[in-house]
């Protein structure tokens, strides 16, 4: 059995699969031949490249399991909450419980992403008035109306106030279809008035010490609702037990991003890299699980490390990439035109910090919903694009918008000032729409001349 | 070593051959661009061969660039466009450090690192507005020529407000400009005025003089001055504006070639 790292086709996976098969090797209780999706509807799948590693498999697996896993949560008579436009603080909460599951119905604007148009979740958003002017993440509304992709929380959890304006909007039309929201609200972050004690937050911003008693309140609400859901208290050991599952979480995806952005030979392709990040934020509703799937893959990439092995030429050129894409085949076109992941912010790179164990968990958990990229200023995320850039060696940025979603529009022309003043890097803009066929020539072009102008400038 | 630039563009196809040591151009051609772009790239080669009495096989590599590129099955490799614009802006004009290209279906604005390598690109391919193909839209809803466009601006006595932002809508906004009794002249101005002006706002707040203008659009009268006027910077208009594409293809078929040699020598 050839297991030399190679991007496959889904047809090349099926014979993989086989081989696997053949060769014994231990799947999960969730994990088969990916074809059975693309039965199901996930149309995307036929059209990527993937990595061909077993621990790739269960990650893939993992991940379009979600649904099946949260019906069997509903059967087993678990607590099951939705946790909106929360990039990783309330879950983290909600799994300290044994009988709660958290789940991220925002997750289901990947729907589109590898169902493409066959599930009809942006068409049942249009029809009540949330069309493409808004950000894709509209496709949780269609997911909530059709039903078909998860089943209804016991309890909808969402943060307003400082977020996403789309999401807000969006939010709200639910809960005018009848659904209860527990709203919880967010502040800006800000730097702290000189007369104002200041905290640092994870990730190295700083804020006033009554935005964290703000936003620490807020979250007791948020307990308290979860706490009578379930039957049982969340208390401070329970509390600190699942910071350090998330915390878990969060080393094994640190590590991960460290080794494959600084390899020599890069273990791991950017699409399951970027798969492997969303982890971060809800755990794909089995927080063990995820630590399984994630340390498969962190065993896997070692070993291609050490053995000297990986995917494309050494001299690829290293990129930086800013926001996820709504079409996943772009991040196997920046492979195909001579880039590899090099650094990435998919908008939740605050949910990779380690929440601090030091301090009273629910203020450690505050301290991190305000350390969220998408609650400060531009201006900080840009910083922090540039920290991250001087760490991992990226010799260019693509600021990847997403269509519709507000944020993207205001956000791209401030980073990419910032990233060429401060660190003297070509950036590249691209918009990519959850179908992105009639404009993949177009792409092609512009990230293989980012690649041109990259490898022009090494050789100065 | 003689050396071929071929740009496949999205209106027209351009050749080059270049005198590798000499860095001196030794025929060009043009054609209009087809379905089977290959075939219609492969034939200009042979018109500029024979023009230039040389025989295929002295030509040392071929690299083909623009839109089409990836069609033209008998180039050794390709390069985009960004690059090949850059290249061949920089031989004619070394101390540029804008370059605004203009052509049939995009436009892209280029800052050069003072050797002429690309410091940064953006580009607009998904909107007509920006592009040679606005100028083609009101030359047909006004019955002229695309060359006789240049005239018309010239002689326009007040740019009309073409406010739509797309060319569609423009050209709605257009049949309604003449149903008021908008002369063509002032139209065409105001077209021209539009499609700058998105330029503007494409490349933002960087730019560095010089700049040069480049592609098939800058070859129309007036559009160099409505662009100075969009940009507020003086425009320098690159000399053969259609070829830079194909000319900076040749450029680095040429330096690829002598790599080359030097590596297997």
């Amino acid at each position: 059995m050839n297991l030399a790292p190679k991007k496959i086709t889904l047809t090349e996976w099926d014979e993989r699969f086989i081989e696997l098969q053949s060769a014994g090797i231990n799947q999960p209780k969730y994990g088969g031949p990916l074809r059975r999706y693309l039965t199901d509807g996930d149309l995307r799948l036929e059209k990527l490249k993937f990595d061909n590693s077993p621990a790739s498999l269960n990650l893939w697996n993992f991940l379009l399991t979600e649904e099946d896993r949260l019906h069997a949560s509903r059967k087993e008579g678990r607590k099951i909450i939705g946790t909106m436009k929360d990039l990783g603080t309330v879950p983290v909460m909600a799994y300290s419980l044994p009988n709660v599951t958290a789940f991220y119905p925002d997750g289901a604007w990947w729907t589109p992403c590898v169902m493409e148009m066959s599930s009809g979740v942006l068409a049942v958003a249009d029809s009540l008035g949330i069309d493409e002017s808004f950000c894709p993440v509209r496709a949780m509304l269609g997911a909530f109306v059709t039903k078909a992709h998860f089943p209804d929380p016991d309890l909808i959890v969402c943060s307003v106030g400082a977020t996403c304006d789309d999401f807000s909007a969006i939010a709200q039309r639910l809960n005018g279809l009848g659904y209860p929201i527990l709203w919880w609200e967010i502040l800006h972050r800000r730097k702290p008035e000189r007369n104002e004690q200041s905290v640092k937050l994870p990730g190295g911003f700083e804020c006033p010490v009554g935005q964290v008693e703000f936003v620490e309140s807020e979250l007791q609400r948020v307990k308290l609702a979860i706490e009578s859901l379930a039957g049982m208290k969340i208390d401070d050991k329970r509390l600190c037990t699942g910071i350090k599952t998330a915390n878990k979480v969060r080393q094994y995806l640190r590590e991960l991003r460290q080794l494959t952005f600084t390899a020599r030979f890069c273990p791991l392709p950017a699409l399951e890299l970027l798969i492997a990040e969303m982890l971060a934020i809800h755990f794909c509703s089995d927080q063990q699980e995820s630590l399984d799937v994630l340390s498969g893959l962190l065993e896997e990439i070692r070993k291609r490390i050490s053995a000297g092995v990986g995917f494309f030429d050494p001299d690829a050129v290293r990129i930086f990439w800013v926001n996820p894409v709504a079409d996943l085949r772009v991040m196997n076109l920046l492979e195909d035109c001579g880039g590899r992941i090099c650094g990435t912010d998919y908008l939740f790179c605050h949910a990779l910090d380690e929440i601090p164990l030091d301090i009273h968990p629910m203020n450690a958990l505050a301290r991190m919903a305000l350390a969220d990229p998408m609650v400060g200023s531009t201006g900080d995320r840009a910083q922090r694009i540039c920290n991250d850039i001087g760490l991992f060696g990226s010799e260019a940025v693509i600021v990847s918008r997403i269509p519709g979603a507000s944020h993207c529009a205001l956000e791209g022309a401030i980073i990419a000032d910032e990233v060429r003043s401060k660190m003297r890097l070509p950036v590249l803009e691209i918009e990519v729409p959850p179908l992105a066929d009639s404009i993949l020539p177009s792409l092609n072009t512009r990230l293989t001349a980012l690649v041109e102008t990259v490898k022009e400038r090494r050789k100065k | 070593m003689i050396y071929a630039g071929i740009d496949a563009g999205s209106r027209t196809v351009k050749a080059i051959l270049l005198d590798g040591k000499e860095l001196r151009v030794l025929a060009s051609g043009i054609a209009d661009q087809g379905i089977k772009q290959a075939d219609l790239a492969e034939s200009l080669l042979k018109d500029i061969l024979k023009k230039a009495g040389i025989n295929r096989k002295d030509v040392g590599k071929i690299i083909a660039t623009g839109y089409g590129r990836n069609a033209i099955d008998f180039a050794d490799t390709t390069i985009t466009e960004i690059t090949c614009h850059a290249c061949g802006v920089h031989h004619w004009i070394p101390q540029a450090r804008t370059v605004v290209d203009i052509g049939g279906q995009d436009s892209k604005v280029l800052r050069l690192e003072p050797d002429g390598g690309v410091r940064d690109f953006v580009m607009n391919d998904r909107c007509a507005a920006g592009t040679g193909r606005f100028l083609e839209v009101v030359a047909a809803k006004l019955e002229v020529s695309l060359n006789d466009l240049g005239g018309m601006a010239q002689r326009a006595k007040k740019a009309s407000a073409i406010s739509s932002m797309c060319v569609v809508f423009a050209e709605t906004e257009i049949i309604g400009l003449l149903a008021s009794g908008e002369t063509p002249e002032n139209i065409v101005a105001g077209v021209q005025m539009s499609i700058t002006s998105r330029i503007t706002s494409m490349a933002g707040r960087n730019i560095t003089d010089p700049v040069v203008f480049t592609g098939g659009v800058a070859l129309i009268p007036g559009m160099d001055k409505a662009l100075e006027s969009a940009i507020n910077h003086k425009i320098i208009i690159s000399p053969e504006p259609q070829m830079t594409g194909a000319l900076g293809a040749a450029i680095l078929a040429g330096r690829e070639g002598l790599e080359h040699v030097s590596i297997i020598g």
